[in-house]
């Protein structure tokens, strides 16, 4: 189970994911990751507050988001994921090539808005 | 006392919260096991029947996966069995962690969290499947 949603602060659009991103749901995320980049939003405040478990597949749509996002001009940051979570971005090396913030208002305020 | 159960799903997404469901279960019954400790479970799991699911029934009709379990104090033995196309995990390439995002391999990391994550992995193919046997020990030696 997992369910996605967003909300425009600013200039920043704050996407929240709620449950668990693994191969079966992380098509989702890129679907709507996507969708926000391909309409402008592309500063984004992924909060992974919600998210009880993911997987290499969810980290791959993380980094498809993060590049597209960049390649747009913007960028995609990371907001209070929890420690198990947290673990698997520092395995996997992505904490060196994003930013991740301990909160979601945080994130957004690095943004500038 | 030791704990085994043993759960036959298809090879298909669906079930990968089932799988993890079956893991949660074995563990509630086993004291002491921490939460970091299930997660790493789940994960190498996930990573494995993910990767069952998506090459090893390719060009198939899908089949099933089997998961087992046996838990005690010491450690925690999964056998993950599969009838699909044999796997060398020794000639998939390890991503590189420190590499650049440009640089970077959008996929690759299943294997490499399932040998981050469990003390053993043996993989074996035989005429009765494909099998992964991964171990966690619960209380791992020290360091000498």
């Amino acid at each position: 189970m997992m369910e996605i949603t967003a909300k425009l602060l600013g200039q920043t659009t704050v996407v929240s994911i709620a449950g668990s991103v693994d191969a079966l749901t992380a098509g989702q995320v890129t679907r709507f990751l996507s969708s926000r980049v391909g309409e402008g939003q592309t500063h984004i405040v992924a909060d992974l507050s919600q998210v009880d478990f993911i997987s290499s597949a969810g980290l791959r749509a993380i980094l498809i988001a993060l590049k597209e996002s960049r390649q747009q001009g913007g960028d995609l940051r990371l907001a209070a994921a929890q420690p198990r979570v947290e673990n698997i971005l520092k395995m996997a090396g992505v904490t060196s090539i994003l930013q991740v913030y301990l909160t979601q208002d945080e994130a957004v305020a690095s943004f500038g808005s | 006392m030791s704990i085994r159960r043993q759960t036959t799903r298809a090879a298909e997404l669906e079930s990968l919260p089932r799988f993890r469901e079956t893991i949660d279960a074995a563990c509630q019954l086993q004291p002491g096991i921490d939460e970091q400790t299930r997660y790493d479970l789940k994960l190498a799991v996930d990573e494995a029947c993910t990767n069952i699911i998506t090459h090893g029934y390719a060009g198939m009709n899908p089949g099933s996966i089997i998961l087992a379990l046996d838990v005690d104090a010491l450690r925690v033995v999964m056998t993950i069995t599969d009838f699909g196309h044999a796997f060398e995990p020794a000639e998939a390439p390890m991503p590189d962690v420190q590499a650049a995002l440009d640089d970077r391999p959008m996929g690759g990391f299943g294997l490499f969290f399932i040998y981050q994550t469990m003390d053993e992995a043996r993989y074996e193919t035989t005429e009765d499947g494909n099998c992964l046997t991964l171990v966690r020990r619960l209380h791992p030696a020290k360091e000498e």
